[in-house]
């Protein structure tokens, strides 16, 4: 059994670097302390977010509904690469929350519904660190609501497929330090939507062994309502930099392939494996789509991110304590999707160790609490800024990042 | 913040409660430590307009403290606490006079106007100079006549002029066509004789390390000019400029007395010239005045008129004149003709460094820089700084704007070679603002941290200000 789990091996060996973007973190206690690896994990229907292919899986007679919050918070610290001075992120909590229902509505078929909030991040840097004018505080929240259909195919396979509707907003600041007063301010904002599907499969190979595997589409929020407004600029330059001014962008979010295994070692003991390449090169650059406003004609301005696929391995362990109470462990290692050449203090990301830990009682046969916590640490990132490239704003100096993650949700079943 | 962050850790052990209030803090990480492995306790800066700290036209007590020699000396104190440097402060307020912004003209280019200088307590002026008069202000006398300050850069004093007794001298050469210079003057005793050569050798004594970024205040004369005045550009003006740099040198490096030596940047990246590089400036002309007239100057080999290249720069002062009509006589008759967009109203000589004459200019620096190299290099042995042109010379051409149009971005600021909204050079087209000098003085930091094994953190630019009074 444990033989055949070798071939992950080369895959977990290879990994060079570690973190998965702007992932915000497994969505729902119980598969946040089981760091994640959830495609092939049926014990909670947390898992349809990222396998619709399990929903046949809670296909009996009740109705399932697992509902929690969780609040992040993701840390840097930076040392500028000349003026040696270090600089700490302010603390900012990113909150999230997930819902999931789930009800068969006949043999062979099961419907489920999860909205959760999969995307996001919030940096705020203090107000005068000394990449003011590169960024002072960025903030991406989504929401996806995923309707899901998932159908038995025989006793050991059953498939899925959800239509995602995501929402995001978007917003950034920063100072405009060409300028002495240290008021000065550029921010935008904006909002809008997109559409997506995720489908999977999920089967099982005798009692102890069970697979799934599931593909997500991208997402391109669309943001056509997005308005720039700038303050403290002289009064000299307000043809360069227009009080306001409205603009169009977009934010891809990426596609997953998951592929997972949970192997149950013994009655009380389960392993899960999951193995995740995001499609994040399909951010490759954020570009505002400036309108003209008075004087300043319509721009359009690019930073290049150029962001790469990532991989991400998970494993995670159930055990049964007692009838009643169920803890987790877990350990991942996600891949950066960011190049050196593109670290940016707007997202700081590295590649990401994790290791998280969960439980979940049972108050009732029908209602358990759960609870998890996720810590991850970040490789140390390097970014060289060249002043002779003038289009890319950006600081130079290194990085490191920490992000923590704590979860408490409930799951009823009726 | 990481300190607490650890001891809590290690005191109150693994315990859950720990782990968040430890995760609640950035990840540490540690700052390097400054080090310097030559003694800096006192730094001596030998130079001109740019060491004394000149800015927008003016010397003032701000300006000073924002002089390049002084941001560099605060950051070598964080290597060497003892260090210490003095500086010939003016008394707060406008000092020698400078030049405040007005506005923009529709061309984009500042208009300025002068402070006067309530530190200025006499005039001296010579009608007959070349160009046009010339007015010596003296200003207010140091408050330490008696010992000569660390910061010796002297604003306007010419490479030519170190060996001229009584240059600082009121009651001798402060006459119309004396060889004087004022801010030489407010640094010593009055009446005292002494060359700038001498004062260097004094002030070098006790020194043990030195910059020198010397010269550009010699060859600005004849920039300036349009280059109608200063010395004729020949053989012996190459060997004159040398020699002198080496008597000032063999001071700075007796005994083995560790420094920066820099050379002369590019004359081309300084406003005053890159702004009206032919062509560029021609396009902008069009594009403000909305037509497709050329630019033309005077033929520097005649009087007639010709369509400028990019090989001839009007001067950055003159530009503002630019199409204002002013009186041609045209075979029998006078007509108002825009200055300099008509063939028969050229850009006269003195407003332009036409290709010939940038040429010759161009020369001269280059020698004086290969000089410089050559004295570092050979005669005195320096470290090197530059490990790709193994030269021993700082070149501050890495530390300035490139092209208008174009610029250095540093930590999301954009540094160009405009006055104001370029934020390097200021409002006289030529001297630094004090975030151009806290980049010249990092490009120094940059270069002692390659020769001298040091580790010297750099200023963060944008926090300083872009207008120094």
């Amino acid at each position: 059994m444990r033989a055949r789990l070798l071939f992950l091996l080369p895959f977990f060996s290879g990994l060079t670097a570690a973190a998965s973007g702007f992932d915000t973190c497994p969505q729902g206690a119980r598969v946040l302390g089981l760091g994640g690896a959830s495609t092939a994990y049926i014990g909670s229907i947390a898992g349809l977010s990222v396998n619709p292919g399990l929903l046949s899986q809670w296909g009996d007679s009740l109705t399932r509904i697992s509902l929690g919050g969780f609040g992040q918070i993701r840390r840097s610290s930076f040392i500028g690469q000349d003026t040696y001075k270090r600089t700490d992120q302010d603390l900012t909590v990113l909150p999230g929350g997930y819902f999931y229902a789930t009800r068969a509505v006949s043999k062979r078929v099961s419907v489920g519904l999860a909205i959760t909030s999969p995307y996001g991040y919030h940096t705020k840097w203090p107000e005068n660190w000394e990449g003011r004018s590169v960024i002072q505080e960025s903030q991406l929240n989504t929401y996806f609501a995923q309707p899901t259909v998932g159908f038995k195919l025989n006793d050991n396979f059953s498939a899925g497929v959800g239509f995602v509707y995501a929402y995001g907003k978007y917003s950034q600041r920063h100072a405009l330090g060409q300028y002495d007063a240290a008021n000065t301010s550029y921010q935008l904002s904006s909002s809008g939507s997109g559409y997506g599907v995720n489908v999977g499969l999920y089967g099982r190979s005798g009692d102890n062994l069970a697979f799934g595997i599931s593909y997500r589409s991208g997402v391109q929020l669309k943001m056509n309502n997005g308005t720039i407004s700038t303050s403290g600029v002289p009064a000299r330059d307000a043809g360069l930099y227009p009080a306001s001014a409205n603009f169009k962008t977009q934010i891809n979010l990426p596609s997953t392939l998951s592929v997972g295994l949970a192997d149950r070692i013994t009655k009380n003991l389960l392993l899960t494996f999951d193995f995740t390449l995001s499609g994040w090169s399909t951010l490759d650059s954020l570009k505002l789509d400036v309108a003209a406003s008075g004087t300043a004609p319509a721009q359009r301005l690019n930073t290049a991110r150029r962001y790469e696929d990532a991989l991400a391995f998970r494993v995670g362990a159930e055990y049964q304590a007692s009838p009643k109470l169920t803890l987790l462990g877990g350990l991942n290692y996600d891949e950066s999707p960011i190049r050196d050449e593109y670290i940016n203090p707007e997202f700081i990301d590295a590649n990401r160790l994790g290791a998280s830990a969960g439980l979940s009682y049972q108050l009732t046969p029908r209602f358990a609490l759960e609870g998890a916590y996720s810590f991850s640490y970040g490789q140390q990132r390097l970014a060289r800024a060249n002043p002779l490239n003038a289009t890319v704003s950006n600081v130079g100096g290194s990085y490191r990042t920490a992000t923590s993650t704590a979860s408490i949700g409930l799951a009823v079943a009726f | 913040m990481k300190n607490f962050c650890l001891n809590l850790w290690s005191r109150v052990g693994l315990t859950a409660v720990a782990t968040l209030a430890l995760n609640a803090c950035a990840p540490g990480q540690d700052t390097p430590t400054p080090t310097i492995g030559v003694n800096v306790s006192r730094y001596l800066a030998v130079g001109d307009s740019y060491t004394a700290g000149l800015s927008a036209g003016g010397l003032t007590l701000a300006s000073q403290e924002y002089s390049f020699p002084n941001l560099l000396a605060q950051q070598l104190r964080g290597a060497q606490a003892d260090a210490t440097f003095s500086q010939p402060l003016l008394p707060a307020g406008a000092g020698s006079g400078y030049f405040n912004l007005v506005d923009f003209t529709a061309l984009g280019f500042p208009r300025t106007r002068r402070v006067p200088g309530p530190a200025v307590r006499r005039q001296v002026i010579n009608p007959a100079a070349c160009g046009g008069a010339d007015t010596v202000r003296l200003l207010t006398r140091t408050d330490a006549p008696n010992t000569l300050p660390q910061n010796l850069g002297v604003p306007g004093l010419r490479l030519g002029q170190i060996e001229v007794a009584g240059l600082g001298n009121e009651t001798t050469n402060a006459t119309p066509t004396g060889n004087f210079n004022p801010y030489f003057e407010r640094l010593l005793p009055a009446a005292d004789p002494r060359t700038y050569l001498q004062a260097v050798t004094d002030a070098a004594a006790p020194a043990t390390f030195f910059t020198y970024f010397m010269g550009l205040d010699e060859v600005l004369v004849y920039v300036r000019s349009g280059g109608e005045c200063g010395p004729t550009l020949n053989t012996a003006y190459n060997t004159l400029l040398k020699n002198n740099a080496k008597k000032v040198l063999d001071k700075l490096t007796a005994g083995g007395r560790p420094g920066i030596i820099a050379r002369l940047p590019d004359l081309n990246t300084l406003p005053l010239l890159r702004l009206g590089q032919g062509r560029n400036l021609e396009k902008r002309l069009q594009t403000s005045f909305a037509d497709t007239a050329s630019l033309y100057i005077q033929d520097p080999f005649g009087t007639v008129g010709m369509r400028i290249t990019d090989a001839s720069y009007v001067l950055a002062t003159t530009i503002p004149r630019i199409g204002r009509l002013t009186p041609v006589v045209v075979g029998t008759t006078t007509l108002m003709l825009p200055y300099g967009r008509d063939i028969r109203n050229p850009i006269r000589d003195a407003d332009v460094m036409d290709y010939d004459e940038m040429s010759r200019i161009n020369d001269v620096v280059s020698r004086y820089n290969t000089a410089l190299n050559d004295l570092a290099t050979t005669t005195y042995k320096m470290p090197i700084i530059d490990s790709s042109t193994k030269s021993s010379t700082l070149d501050l051409n890495v530390a300035m704007p490139d092209y208008v149009g174009s610029a250095i971005s540093v930590g999301g600021v954009l540094y160009s070679a405009e006055p104001v909204r370029g934020n390097f050079f200021s409002l006289d087209y030529y001297t630094p603002t004090p975030r151009g000098n806290a980049l010249i003085a990092n490009a120094f930091i940059s270069a002692i941290n390659k020769a001298y094994k040091a580790n010297i953190p750099a200023i963060d630019a944008n926090s300083l200000p872009s207008v120094a009074q």
